[in-house]
């Protein structure tokens, strides 16, 4: 049962990375919004992996599932992007 | 619970990938549809980990219950299995030692003669306490032993005074017992210190 409610939430940051593809395709300025929105979280991304020691601490988890959870957010938002720009 | 999780999964899954196949994006309408379609697409999937978190909790919290309920009978039978253990090596000791059913049998017939012999009652009682202080003394050293060992009060209490924990009159007294000699060996290990 913890592995569906995973998957779930997993699926719930596909469908919204999706969504965000979606209003980027809504018009130029929602692009270029989501570009900045999406380069702010490449930023807060990279910087996480490089201080996780510290953020794990502050989050009280531990570096392995914070590590985790920075490689499974990656993976929702290009498998998000991807369906929707493939289909 | 189980249906309306696969359902709002399967739901979250269809509403996500069918519009963005059949629909066309370039037509207002469709893209219209594609947004109201996704949102619900997340609203199916939020809902579903929702329920799904909870089932799991609960999940843990009976297994957890089954854990301590095993652990306890466990714990129950290795109990009852070492007290008959003790009892029969007891009744074992009984009929081994003859001396001990002698002295008894001894000691019950200078009761009977209490009226006509009280002065050879009086000497029979006095040297009893003695071995009471001796027998306290042992059980003070065997307790400081198991202490040491790292046994627990209540392991302690079963193994010297043959009391299992409860409520009981016999545990109490056991207890109380035990904690005056535990006090009794702290104030001398101080003084000791002190000296």
């Amino acid at each position: 049962m913890r592995a569906m409610y995973l998957a779930n939430y997993f699926i719930a940051g596909c469908i919204a990375s999706s969504f965000l593809g979606w209003v980027a395709s809504l018009h130029p300025h929602a692009f270029r919004a989501v570009l900045c929105l999406l380069a702010a979280i490449a930023i807060g991304w990279g910087l996480s992996w490089l201080l996780d020691f510290s953020l794990s601490k502050l989050l009280n988890i531990s570096v392995a599932d914070l590590q985790a959870l920075l490689i499974g957010s990656l993976a929702m938002l290009l498998i998000g992007l991807g369906v929707f720009l493939c289909t | 619970m189980y249906l309306k999780l696969f359902v709002l999964s399967a739901s979250s899954v269809v509403l996500w990938l069918a519009p963005l196949v059949v629909l066309e994006k370039t037509l207002d309408i469709h893209k219209a549809l594609q947004g109201v379609s996704l949102t619900a697409a997340i609203a199916c999937a939020v809902s579903a980990g929702n329920i799904a978190r909870e089932l799991s909790e609960q999940e843990e919290i009976e297994e957890i219950k089954t854990r301590a309920i095993t652990a306890d009978v466990v714990d129950e039978i290795a109990t009852s299995a070492y007290i008959s253990q003790q009892q029969r090596q007891h009744e074992a000791e009984q009929i081994l030692n003859p001396r001990e059913h002698l002295e008894r049998s001894l000691a019950l017939t200078y009761g009977e003669d209490e009226e006509s012999e009280p002065i050879a009652q009086k000497q029979l009682a006095e040297p009893v306490a003695e071995p009471d202080q001796n027998a306290e003394s042992e059980r003070a050293e065997r307790a400081l032993q198991l202490k040491a060992k790292g046994w627990g009060k209540a392991k302690i209490i079963l193994e010297i005074w043959g009391v299992t924990k409860g409520g009981s009159p016999k545990y109490k007294a056991a207890e109380a017992e035990y904690k005056r000699l535990c006090d009794s060996l702290k104030r001398e290990s101080r003084q000791l210190v002190r000296t």
